[in-house]
């Protein structure tokens, strides 16, 4: 039997489970582990009490009490993306849910109610976290219903994704050697989202953050924004990770590519211009002054479709790709970089472990 | 709290599943900021802090809430750890002078010293080994720290060995300075 790993001689130490079978004969005849064990055993001791710390004293009402008084405006939050919720479901609704945030802002601030709002280029808005959860934030202001549910479907072929997404499937021309060749697809039906304005809800949802709602504008009450994303098609290149419980985005292992073509998302609304459920929805109680001002940096919302980008986890730059205006993401480290275009009402993204100017070059020659 | 119960007798309000959390989770949340932070008030913040975001984003009745809400706590306190690095070093320089005055001054120096470098370490290693070893001292059990960073129990012992070897170098290597 060859000799136990440091990782189970560690276990052995304090854990009773791993005490036991195989592994605990082979620990009694091999002098070598026990070697290794008695200086693992050694340095776990010697770490725990260097780490020994007086109990802090638990007083749970009174912390709950805290909590409950605390100002959702004044709650801090650890760094972690929303969008990426513990699951088990596969990474490509994670990126779908991506695409229904970026339809959601660009819905949000799209401008012209007349028209079918579909942007033809992209620019970035840079984000905290907190703005990314003020937008979820957003049923406490009306309902949210699906009235065409996305359908999420793995496929295991190019063909099957079309068939049930109804568009051709993206293909890498140039894929880099050190990519994998295994391609899992995605295909998302097209999906509608309403939104109705609900002034009771509102007014309860300020409320209960200690603030005014502010004036309520004619006819917001009721009017609604109906958001259509997708269809959508995702190419995941190699190994499949789910994100774990409590992912957060310093632990997040993205993919070594992925792929995405979806169908520029599109907004209309009833009772009420775009833009004043636009300027309603930035009056609200928990948007940050820092949203605000990126939202209203942005010059021409009705043709730009924005990529919310956490403040802290990327830097972005225009590009040109396929001679078009496109948002590079990341850097060349290689550690995380994407691009982000659209063309003839078709956004596509390039994402993954690799370096920007492989994105880019990538980006190019997708055909 | 006897959950099980109390849900088959009534239907449970999202407020109520998040209060029996609450009550249920909190001290171990605390704990495991404690154990990083070596701060018992700043330990409570961060469990604030935890808990808020997880009402923010998630069902009290996920299944997957302590484990969740164990990975936040020892994120979120490594965190602020990494954060405070700048303080610390101005907070050692303080206790320099503050041990000189102490009954047995080298002997209170070595163990502040020695609590100090292990702090500081701790905010330099990989999140992963960091988190396991900062969940596992404060009492959870391997599958518990398993489950928390989406691991097999096996590599929990490899997470915590990579942590405490050079949890250990370091110090003996701050120490001999």
């Amino acid at each position: 039997m060859a000799h136990l790993t440091d990782g189970t001689l560690r276990r052995m130490v304090d854990d009773p489970d791993a005490r036991a079978g195989d592994d605990a004969a082979h620990l009694e005849g091999c002098t070598e582990c026990r070697g290794r064990f008695e200086g693992i055993s050694d340095d776990a001791h010697s770490v725990a009490s260097l780490l020994a710390v007086p109990e802090a004293p638990v007083e749970v009402a009174r912390a709950f009490d805290r909590l409950r008084s605390t100002p959702a405006s004044r709650q801090r939050s650890v760094l972690r993306l929303p969008l990426m919720r513990p699951s088990s479901r596969p990474v490509v609704l994670a990126f779908a849910a991506v695409i229904a945030g970026v339809a959601l802002v660009a819905g949000v601030v799209a401008r012209d109610y007349s028209l079918n709002y579909t942007p033809n280029t992209v620019t970035t808005v840079p984000v905290t976290v907190a703005d990314m959860q003020a937008l979820s934030q957003l049923s406490n202001y009306g309902d949210v219903t699906w009235t065409r549910q996305p359908q999420l479907q793995a496929a295991t072929s190019a063909s099957d994704a079309e068939a049930l997404a109804g568009m051709t499937a993206p293909t890498v021309s140039n894929l880099p050697s050190t990519i994998s060749t295994n391609i899992t697809y995605g295909a998302m039906t097209q999906a509608e989202a309403v939104f109705t304005f609900s002034a009771a809800k509102a007014q309860a949802a300020a409320a209960a953050q200690g603030k005014a709602l502010p004036a309520l504008p004619a006819g917001m009450d009721g009017a609604t924004l109906t958001i259509k994303v997708g269809p959508a098609i995702g190419e995941i290149y190699g190994d499949l990770q789910k994100p774990a419980a409590g992912s957060d985005i310093s632990q997040m292992t993205l993919p070594q590519l992925v792929v995405v073509k979806s169908s520029a998302p599109s907004a209309t609304s009833t009772q009420v211009t775009v833009k004043q459920i636009e300027d309603y929805v930035l009056a609200q109680p928990g948007i940050t002054p820092e949203l605000k001002a990126a939202l209203n940096a942005i010059g021409d919302p009705s043709t730009t479709l924005l990529i919310p980008i956490p403040v802290q986890y990327a830097t972005s730059k225009d590009v040109t790709v396929q001679g078009v205006k496109g948002v590079a993401l990341g850097d060349n480290t290689g550690v995380g970089a994407g691009v982000i275009w659209v063309k003839n009402g078709v956004v596509y993204a390039v994402a993954g472990s690799i370096k920007q100017d492989d994105a880019i070059t990538i980006a190019n020659n997708l055909k | 709290m006897n959950l099980g119960a109390r849900s088959m007798s009534t239907v449970r309000s999202d407020d109520e599943a998040f209060e029996d959390l609450f009550t249920a989770e909190y001290a171990r949340v605390v704990g495991i900021a404690n154990r990083v932070l070596a701060d018992s008030h700043e330990a409570e913040d961060v469990a604030q802090e935890v808990f808020i975001d997880f009402h923010r984003l998630h069902s009290a009745t996920a299944q997957y809430a302590p484990a969740w809400l164990h990975r936040a706590a020892a994120h979120a306190s490594l965190n602020r750890l990494r954060g405070a690095r700048r303080r610390q070093k101005r907070e050692v320089a303080q206790a320099l002078e503050e041990g000189e005055r102490t009954l047995d001054p080298q002997k209170q120096l070595e163990v502040d010293e020695d609590r100090r470098h292990v702090r500081a370490a701790l905010s330099r290693l990989a999140p992963k080994p960091a988190a396991a070893l900062a969940m596992r001292a404060s009492g959870l059990s391997y599958a518990e720290v398993a489950q928390a960073l989406g691991v097999g129990i096996g590599q929990v012992g490899t997470l915590l060995r990579r942590a405490e070897a050079a949890l250990r170098k370091e110090v003996t290597r701050g120490t001999s300075n």
